[in-house]
């Protein structure tokens, strides 16, 4: 029960239900899913994770050569997968993570039977024709606020955000105590995310696909959905009103129901 | 009125020229009401800023902490509190702020909108900059430092090969004050030392630094092992350095695998002997250096032993068998096990194995690994 334990994972919702995998993104942790998950839970077995660095995920475990690239993460992805036994398995990835469930369906197919992939991007750096969005620059100025908000980390928080708190004092103080991070694993991830390129990854997805895109997204403009969309083969695009790149928490609904939507076709 | 309370300040003069920017958003941070300070600040007038995104006047970098960590903050706890951003100013240039939101609901629960506080954080940020410069230059030194003490040949000639595996801590700002060292005693012995130092930075490695010359000297002046251990342990007291430190001295004679070794407090040496098991050697032992705060010297007993040609000889620090959530005796169980795959032979893959295979990862403890091989 190794990556059950290292990734924090949760199970919820109808234990002999069809399993529905939420994967977190960038900056946060599996509460990115509070408002959605339970929209499935009466006829789905629900499966919530951290990532390693993120919120109440084994910060022990952390290796940055096996977490040199998104591999890694998928790795993680179908490690949890074998330990629960799960196939027919719809996986719901946010930001980065849909690269990561793109990068493990890629690798065992067998155990997916939907992708949705919320706010994708396979390449976040414009790249010769190829608009991404950011330049290295706008990396480094990701990383300097980072740094600048380096201080609002402090050893004291670690014990509650590994989720052992013997000073359950501090969980009432805490302020953001929601996506807290060690700031050095922080920009590590930060780093492998915004210089990934899985471009090449997208033509490898076999399974049926569904690409959620939202309004004046800046991680990931309306330009990166169409061609994730148009390089992964057969995949639906659905247009959201919400804006921003978090529909999971700013427009649950719209979300919700564009993937029941999709599980329903 | 004589209670000394103005009277003459309106909320409407108190909201426009309040000591901070002031705004408010619709949920996706569509700007709506902005106060004076704000405007002047930004050098942008309130009609022109009304319809564009609160997040839009951060630079880039900011920009995508804001939807990465900000927004999602906000929609899951309702408030963020002192997060620094940077604003662009009228030139162009960052604007340093601290920035508190709370995000308003209606009686349904649903969004409605965002109130914004701004600081100006100028002196602030610089401040914290130099702070974290400061952290990571003590890194740095402590790094090279640690670096500059371990490098050096290490004995190789005909009949014996030393060698040595360190990994720093991979997790944490700071470097531990693991070390070794080995070095010819005279043309027939070699002496080899391996310690740990107590904490962490630039402190660590000065002390470890102290205590691996002062070890290195005793032993070329022709200390036995347990003389060594008592004149390191005279100089931790004297000096008031390495308190808690722990130190394995072994002399090895070279033709004839006769080793003398005294432990200060240090897990034991394994030896790998040409066609047995490995073991460890739990003779010798004593306490850390300085462990009883006492001015009284305290004696260190000394073993011996035979190494046969062809053996090997393995000094560690804690690192390589110290796992969270494990026993130590489980860690040096596994440490067996794992020399005993690898055998006694080629001490340098011996050292880089047993550093790969048994290293935690994401550990937050220096490793340190000292093999030397005779007569094979």
């Amino acid at each position: 029960m190794r990556a059950l334990q290292r990734n924090n994972v949760t199970v919820e919702g109808r234990p002999d239900g069809r399993a529905m995998m939420f994967a977190h993104g960038f900056g946060c942790d599996q509460n990115m899913w509070r408002y959605v998950w339970p929209a499935f839970a009466s006829d789905h077995r629900v499966v919530l994770f951290d990532h390693v660095g993120a919120g109440g995920s084994d910060l022990g475990a952390f290796d940055r050569r096996r977490y040199a690239s998104l591999e890694g993460y998928a790795e993680d992805v179908l490690e949890i997968l074998r330990e629960l036994d799960l196939t027919d398995v719809v996986y719901v990835g946010h930001s980065v993570s849909a690269m990561i469930g793109v990068l493990a369906a890629a690798e065992e197919p067998s155990r997916f039977s939907r992708l949705v992939l919320v706010g994708p991007s396979p390449r976040y750096l414009d790249d010769d024709g190829y608009v991404g969005g950011f330049s290295r620059e706008d990396l480094e100025g990701l990383l300097g606020s980072l740094d600048a908000n380096y201080l609002g980390w402090s050893g004291a928080m670690a014990p509650v955000i590994m989720g052992n708190p013997d000073r359950p004092e501090l969980g009432e103080e805490l302020t953001n105590s929601f996506c807290r991070t060690d700031p050095d694993i922080a920009a590590h991830f930060a780093r492998v995310t915004f210089l990934s390129d899985n471009r090449d990854d997208l033509g490898r997805v076999a399974t049926p696909t569904l690409v959620l895109q939202c309004a004046h997204d800046v991680i990931a403009p309306e330009a990166v959905g169409d061609y994730v969309h148009r390089h992964i083969a057969g995949s639906r695009l659905v247009q959201l009103e919400a804006t921003g790149h978090c529909p999971n928490l700013s427009a649950p609904e719209e979300t919700v129901a564009a993937i029941r939507s999709f599980l329903a076709a | 009125m004589s209670s000394g309370v103005p009277q003459h300040e309106s909320a409407e003069d108190l909201f426009e020229d309040a000591p901070c920017g002031l705004l408010t958003t619709t949920p996706d941070g569509t700007i709506g009401r902005v106060n004076r300070t704000f405007e002047h600040w930004v050098g942008t007038s309130r009609d022109e800023l009304r319809g564009r995104r609160f997040q839009d006047l951060l630079v880039i970098g900011g920009r995508i902490y804001y939807e990465t960590h900000i927004a999602p903050l906000l929609l899951m706890q309702g408030a963020v509190r002192e997060v620094a951003v940077d604003l662009r100013g009228p030139d162009g240039a960052a604007l340093p702020a601290l920035l508190n939101a709370v995000l308003r609901r209606d009686a349904d629960g649903r969004p409605q909108g965002i109130r914004v506080v701004v600081v100006d954080a100028t002196d602030r940020r610089r401040y914290e900059q130099e702070l974290v410069r400061a952290r990571r230059q003590e890194h740095d030194i402590a790094q090279q430092l640690q670096q500059g003490l371990l490098a050096g040949e290490l004995p190789h000639a005909q009949g014996v090969e030393v060698r040595a595996a360190y990994r720093p801590a991979e997790s944490g700002l700071e470097v531990g004050g693991d070390w070794y060292d080995a070095f010819w005693l005279d043309d027939e012995r070699i002496g080899l030392v391996v310690g740990d130092v107590v904490g962490r930075g630039i402190e660590a490695a000065t002390t470890m630094g102290q205590l691996r010359s002062a070890a290195r000297a005793f032993a070329l002046s022709g200390a036995s092992p347990g003389r060594l251990l008592e004149f390191v342990d005279a100089y931790a007291r004297r000096h008031d350095v390495g308190r808690m430190a722990t130190v394995v001295y072994a002399a090895v004679h070279v033709a004839s695998g006769r080793m003398e070794f005294a432990c200060a407090g240090h897990p034991p040496p394994l030896l790998l002997p040409a066609g047995g098991q490995p073991h460890f050697s739990w003779d010798g032992r004593s306490l850390p250096l300085d462990a009883l705060r006492t001015a009284a010297p305290v004696t260190r007993t000394a073993a011996t032993c035979h190494l046969p040609p062809g053996s090997s000889v393995l000094l560690f620090t804690d690192g390589l068998v110290e796992r969270r959530g494990r026993p130590l005796d489980a860690g040096l169980e596994a440490l067996r096990d794992a020399a005993a795959r690898h055998g006694p032979g080629a001490p340098q893959r011996l050292a880089d194995t047993l550093v790969r295979e048994l290293h935690d990862p994401g550990h937050v403890d220096d490793v340190c690994v000292l093999a030397a091989h005779v007569g094979g």
